[in-house]
């Protein structure tokens, strides 16, 4: 049967094309090169850990050790059982966040990074992992308002707010309710009741677009984020002190931390500025740079490749 | 900031500049599309077969098969995403299953309206010529069903197409990777080339099963 | 793995059984009127869109290949990437939601619309012609009567799709069941996470179900419901 036998050939010909030209596109592994190791590098679903990583990353890379890279994973609750299973080794962590998810809300974080890092460390030695020494980059929750709102109520620091709360809409992300700096420490150390409270995302485009619209009147970002200004919002000063201590810090895997690593992650830390996570968060919002363009031209600027 | 969003001049909806100092960025995000979708579809249908002949040969078998698949058809894809990373971690297998779930759906539902829709003449004469069930199987009933396994195959690939999109937001890759970045910088360029190149990959490849069907086939053409 | 599932299973019951799932503003009965409501709209819009293009088209026998290939072309529009693209062009709500949904909803009823008025015999179209019938008339009293079913086939299998769908509203701040499904995945709230996607899965089956119901209701009787394979439920979601 001649219709047959040119079916299966005709089939099997069209499957071998397909799967040699998807062969062919996928990249070889360069082999032969020595490495130091085999390092995978994580990151969140927002630009600043992008960068953050890149920056780990390649100054690993530089040193000799082959990078592999599992970015915009997503939120914590992907990235740290990540970790946990060794699907990653690393990942930028901020120490009074991270703190927070192990310890499941516990609320033990302060707003001193090196005693918020020790705590830390305890839930994270559970996992067979480690955080180095936090750096002085800070970047973490902050609360805005529109310059329109500002102005109308005169506000300037979060205390400001406790009497027109109850008119102001707040939208965050999902995990706010729950999370001890973020509305339960509004209401707790500031007595805030807001009007309305949104569940959006944590310093996402749904929360950009609802200060723009209106919907809400105060809202959730970080407080390293560069397109602030351009949005015509105004961060309220956490005059309380109620914000803990964000600060960037390395979080890796025991068994790949090193001397040699966390002697590199360490050096990093220590040059790190919380103004240069805002300058790179604006040339990857704002210019739509790349995070690993922007996290080599740093690196390079620093003088960690010479 | 109330202007129309289409007269957007600061943000435009193509960025040819991001464009042209991107491709081997867009390209690679399609290449691993391709491949997340091509292992998608070619597991799915492998497995098609024999499991849409044991239920076509055992219909007791036919409707707990076609209706475990379609149950499992109607859950959301980043739901089991997200349920499969703790057992398949963040790789391309935790993507993989629930896509050749969909696949074997649609495929193995068409293996067997294929193989039913065989004329009982056809078969009395392969019986007539002496050909045991085996062998008048796969010489036969299987090549006769492939109209309807074309069918399937080409509507198994362009919805895969569509959601390898979503499993970006768990962190595997492709065009997906490109519409959440859009999305997250508030940056239209990704998004709107990703949309693009993801309707092109989907009519190019239903095209070309289309025309694959139509040489390797020619007595089905019409129906 | 048996025991995690077991106790994933205990801790699924419980999140059903806890009073603050079923009331307010994240529990189920308002995730699910948001849910129903994206879709609602997004499939009456739709059909009141698709139905007299597809209907028209179908009687007068043109634009044929448009009509058939819209469903093809419809398929091969990622639907994650046109709730994105209508978030950034429109901002934040349901109308944006319910504008993706619907242009995600018109391909499949313009297909089935158009067909089913293809379908209908051309002696019928004659007899009708020669007992006097003008063609709008024609249309609504013979024609329509016996493509119903095959219609609303098409409207099933868009309202399935939808229903589907409206899950990824979420994915830009949107309501409804996805909700449960995303928080679920931001807070690794594995239960939140399941009954999500049961809630889901239970929507989608309803629908399919209610609207089979519905079709074979409304049938004339008479009219067999020739099984063509004009456009197969599709997984876009």
């Amino acid at each position: 049967m001649n219709g047959i036998r040119r079916t299966v050939w005709s089939a099997a010909a069209v499957a071998a094309i397909a799967l040699v030209a998807v062969a062919c596109g996928a990249s070889s592994s360069p082999s032969g090169t020595t490495s130091k190791g085999t390092i995978t590098v994580g990151g969140f679903n927002f630009p600043e850990s992008d960068i953050l990583a890149q920056v780990y990353g390649q100054t690993l890379a530089h040193d000799g050790y082959t990078v592999n890279y599992k970015l915009e994973l997503g939120a914590r609750s992907i990235v740290v059982p990540a970790l946990q299973s060794g699907q990653i080794d690393l990942y930028p962590g901020y120490a009074a966040s991270e703190l927070e998810y192990l310890n499941h809300g516990k609320g033990e974080a302060t707003a001193d990074p090196a005693e918020t890092t020790s705590k830390l460390n305890t839930y994270l030695s559970a996992i067979g992992a480690e955080a180095l020494t936090p750096s002085a980059a800070f970047d973490g929750n902050a609360y805005a308002v529109t310059k329109a709102t500002a102005d109308q109520y005169n506000l300037k620091t979060l205390s400001d707010l406790t009497g027109v709360a109850d008119k102001l809409v707040f939208g965050a992300g999902p995990e706010c309710k729950t999370y001890k700096f973020c509305l339960p420490g509004l209401t707790s150390v500031y007595g805030l009741h807001f009007k309305n409270t949104l569940v959006l995302d944590t310093d996402g485009p749904a929360t950009r677009a609802a200060f723009k619209n209106g919907t809400i009147q105060v809202g959730l970002v970080f407080s390293t984020d560069a397109d602030l200004q351009q949005l015509g919002l105004v961060v309220l000063q956490d005059d309380k002190h109620m914000i803990a201590a964000d600060n960037v810090v390395p979080v890796i895997r025991t068994k790949a931390a090193t001397n040699d690593v966390t002697g590199i992650l360490n050096k990093i830390s220590a040059g790190l500025s919380t103004n240069d996570l805002f300058t790179m968060n604006g040339e990857v919002s704002l210019q739509h740079m790349d995070a690993d363009a922007v996290a080599k031209s740093y690196l390079q600027a620093h003088n960690y490749f010479s | 900031m109330a202007g129309g969003v289409f007269l957007d001049i600061v943000d435009p909806w193509i960025n040819w500049n991001w464009l042209s100092t991107h491709i081997p960025t867009v390209l690679a995000a399609l290449q691993q599309h391709v491949m997340l979708t091509a292992i998608a579809v070619a597991t799915a249908l492998v497995l098609s077969i024999p499991i849409g002949v044991v239920a076509h040969l055992w219909p007791a078998v036919r409707v707990p098969t076609l209706g475990a698949l379609g149950v499992f058809y109607t859950i959301p894809s980043i739901a089991l995403f997200a349920l499969l990373i703790p057992y398949t971690g963040l790789t391309g297998t935790t993507a993989e299953i629930p896509l050749i779930g969909y696949n074997l759906l649609v495929l193995v539902r068409n293996v067997v309206v294929g193989l039913e829709s065989v004329p009982p003449d056809v078969l009395d004469a392969a019986d007539g010529m002496g050909y045991r069930r085996f062998a008048r199987l796969v010489r036969i009933e299987l090549p006769l069903a492939l109209p309807a396994m074309f069918a399937g195959l080409r509507i198994a690939t362009v919805s895969t197409i569509g959601i390898v999109t979503i499993a970006a937001v768990i962190g595997i890759g492709g065009l997906g990777q490109l519409i959440l970045k859009g999305l997250i910088e508030n940056f239209h360029t990704p998004l709107v080339v990703a949309t693009i190149l993801s309707i092109a990959l989907a009519l190019f490849l239903d095209l070309s099963l289309a025309g694959t069907q139509r040489i390797a086939l020619p007595w089905s053409r019409k129906q | 793995m048996v025991t995690e599932t077991m106790s994933l299973l205990e801790q699924l019951w419980q999140w059903f059984a806890d009073p603050a799932n079923r009331q307010g503003s994240d529990g189920i009965p308002t995730r699910l009127g948001e849910h129903v409501q994206l879709s609602v709209e997004a499939i009456i819009i739709g059909a009141l869109i698709a139905l007299p293009i597809g209907v028209v088209l179908g009687h007068y026998g043109r634009f044929g290949n448009l009509a058939i290939n819209l469903s093809n072309a419809g398929r091969a529009v990622p639907s994650f990437a046109v709730i994105v693209l209508a978030f950034q062009a429109f901002g934040l709500g349901g109308g944006p939601i319910v504008f993706a949904l619907t242009l995600l909803a018109i391909p499949p009823m313009v297909t089935n619309a158009y067909v089913a008025l293809r379908e209908v015999d051309a002696d019928v179209r004659d007899a009708a012609r020669g007992m006097g019938y003008r063609e709008l008339a024609q249309v609504i009293r013979i024609e329509l009567p016996l493509a119903v079913p095959l219609i609303m086939a098409g409207v099933r299998t868009s309202a399935v799709q939808v229903v589907a769908t409206a899950t990824l509203a979420a994915l830009v701040a949107g309501g409804g069941l996805g909700r449960y499904i995303v928080d679920g995945l931001a807070r690794n709230d594995n239960p939140r996470l399941v009954a999500g996607a049961l809630l889901v899965a239970g929507l989608a089956l309803a629908t399919e179900f209610s609207l089979s119901a519905l079709e074979r209701l409304i049938s004339p009787r008479g009219v067999r419901l020739r099984r063509h394979p004009v456009y197969q439920p599709l997984k876009i979601v």
